[in-house]
């Protein structure tokens, strides 16, 4: 033996080559789209040099922005409205006992495994049968409808871990059940509501199937908006559009993780990052 | 005394099992009540049901003579200690401690005034600004205790609350929470499935089987005078012959032994009872006047230092443990070996005909 180093055959040797080639695969596009975006010329091929050209180019078209706030008022609707029914669903669901929850249980995942485009065209239908006029506000409670599972998912996680007794403890030292809930319960789950509610505006942010169908006329979030302009052409303002929704979904998706964490770390509860995400 | 607590026939079910059944009980103020019994048997149901948690399917609860069956439990004049402790992680022990009282707005230096007491009573009061989760188990319970005591409810329910800790600490507290109960004068209603927790440390017992109080008194009775072969059987070791009553006052172990004990009224010749002697009331050898004597053989040691548990088959298939205390042999060559004949005996009336 050689100390408690593996034997060769415990790890082969194409292994890191394996990972190697996939790293390379899903992130040199995003790399090259990050890096053109940065280009000082028209070429999609040729790095021309560095400028910020194209980024003046997308804040100075007033349709673009207005895309862009869009998109941002439907994630953070849909992130509050969401985190706020999903986190109650996953209360009654784990604390309620209730004929009906192992029913609500099932159909609270059907929304993660209806494809998305089955989903968008019976918005679509939906909406258009009854007589809703597709707005912002069509997108956004589409979004909604289906972030509500993954809000419940991942609360839920956190809710079955925390001791029944404790909530019972409060009540029995005088807390009102919806004293229990702010004093007790609500701290012991934050980490997952924080998680939960930032992975759900990622989600929104990036969604386009499900806005494609639900979405009016004008304005339009950023993805469809995108997809309408590059029928005309791409030009390398996309570039510099993904690589802002990029930024905004990887600081959501890194927030979620290291927020729960952090503050943690300062005494307030347990880390739940790792088995919400 | 006053009461406390009246249960008034409750029952509780759960779906299709019945977790307590027709449960009439008093419970006077002052008391340290102890429902004993192994697990299943419905005593922390019986705790819930008073707590609030649960309520009855039949029957009602009276507390301090007002029924609670419309009260919630954050009205009920009663605090818990609970089995896991509960407390709360994300506060300190000073405030885990002072919930109760600043839900019920208590000015703040009265608060401060009885925290400081209250960590006193338990010991415990360097440590009012740790997390719960830097506690160990004996110094949590305290702080449960204390976050309950705190409140000066009427009545203290305690589910099973040495439960997680080890011998020697649950020895400790058990003393402390009778000195505490006396102290404070508060009713404790201490649910355990240790019978020598309950002995040791309650005024009265109520001894549970599946949803049924089989026996209640003081722990003297409960431990001497069982009645009935679940009482006997888990309280103690305890020797259960079964035989048939005879005439002249004896009852036959299997073909051809007699054993002369003191028969309960309207008990008839031919009737099936089961006969208990405790352990430590056989004397080995050392036989005295008037004391029932047998013949056996000895099928096992086993040496536990303050005393040494016999096995002996008295034939017929009956077998009888008896502890014989270590002032007798206390060297190993004073050893009794299995095979070896031995008599054994004991007075009459420490024999129980149980029907």
């Amino acid at each position: 033996m050689r100390g408690d180093r593996p034997r060769e055959f415990d790890r082969p040797r194409f292994l890191p080559v394996l990972m190697g080639g996939f790293l390379i695969w899903t992130f040199a596009p995003i790399a090259i789209v990050v890096l053109f975006s940065f280009n000082s010329g028209q070429s999609l091929q040729n790095f021309d040099g560095f400028s910020t050209q194209w980024y003046s180019d997308f804040f100075g078209d007033e349709e673009l922005r207005q895309s862009l706030y869009t998109s941002l008022e439907i994630a953070t609707v849909t992130m509050i409205v969401a985190t706020l029914l999903g986190s109650l669903l996953a209360y009654g669901l784990v604390r309620a006992r209730n004929r009906l929850s192992p029913v609500t249980n099932v159909v609270m995942l059907i929304p993660l495994v209806v494809p998305e485009i089955v989903a968008g065209v019976t918005a679509l239908l939906l909406f258009t049968q009854l007589g809703f006029r597709l707005s912002v506000t069509t997108i956004i409670i589409a979004h909604i409808t289906f972030s509500i599972s993954y809000v419940t998912v991942i609360v839920r996680g956190r809710l079955v871990a925390l001791n029944r007794e404790v909530e019972e403890a409060a009540m029995d030292l005088g807390a009102t059940r919806l004293q229990t809930l702010r004093l007790v319960v609500v701290p012991g789950v934050w980490p997952a509501i924080l998680a939960a509610g930032l992975l759900t505006f990622a989600l929104s942010f990036d969604d386009f199937v499900l806005s494609f169908f639900t979405t009016g006329e004008s304005p339009q979030p950023l993805p469809v908006r995108i997809y309408s302009s590059i029928r005309f052409g791409v030009t390398p303002t996309i570039n510099a559009i993904g690589t802002l929704m990029l930024f905004v979904s990887l600081t959501t998706i890194a927030l979620a993780l290291a927020l729960p964490r952090l503050l943690g770390r300062r005494g307030h509860t347990v880390l739940i990052g790792r088995d919400a995400l | 005394m006053s009461e406390a607590i009246r249960f008034e026939s409750v029952s509780k079910r759960f779906g299709d099992t019945e977790a307590v059944r027709g449960l009439d009980l008093t419970i006077e103020r002052g008391e340290f009540f102890s429902l004993l019994g192994p697990s299943g048997c419905g005593k922390t149901t019986t705790l819930r049901m008073v707590a609030g948690f649960e309520q009855p399917t039949e029957g009602r609860i009276f507390l301090e003579g007002q029924p609670v069956a419309e009260v919630p439990p954050y009205e009920r004049n009663v605090n818990t200690v609970f089995q896991s402790y509960a407390l709360f992680e994300n506060l300190d022990v000073f405030e885990n401690i002072a919930f109760g009282l600043k839900r019920r707005k208590v000015p703040r230096d009265e608060i401060r005034r009885r925290v400081t007491e209250t960590l006193e009573l338990v010991q415990l009061p360097a440590r009012s600004d740790a997390k719960p989760r830097e506690l160990s188990g004996g110094q949590k319970q305290r702080v449960a205790l204390a976050r309950a005591l705190v409140n000066r409810p009427g009545v203290l329910l305690l589910d099973e609350p040495l439960g997680a800790l080890d011998l020697k600490l649950r020895r400790q507290m058990q003393i402390e929470l009778k000195q505490i109960q006396r102290e404070v004068g508060i009713t404790f209603v201490y649910v355990t499935h240790d019978q020598e927790e309950a002995l040791s440390m309650s005024d009265r017992i109520a001894v549970m089987d599946a949803g049924e109080v089989k026996q209640r008194g003081l722990p003297e009775d409960i431990y001497e005078r069982p009645q009935g072969e679940f009482v006997a059987g888990f309280i103690g070791i305890s020797n259960l012959l079964r035989g048939v009553v005879e005439d002249g006052g004896t009852v036959r172990v299997g073909e051809a032994l007699r054993i002369a004990c003191p028969l309960p009224e309207g008990c008839a010749p031919g009737q099936e009872v089961n006969l208990s002697v405790r352990p430590e009331k056989i004397a080995v050898e050392e036989i005295e006047d008037g004391m029932v004597s047998l013949e056996g053989t000895i099928v096992s040691r086993v040496y536990l230092g303050v005393s040494t548990q016999i096995t002996v088959s008295l034939g017929d298939g009956a077998t009888l443990v008896a502890l014989e205390q270590a002032t007798y042999r206390a060297r190993a060559d004073e050893r009794w070996e299995p095979g070896m004949q031995i008599t054994l005996g004991w007075h009459p009336e420490h024999c129980l005909v149980l029907r």
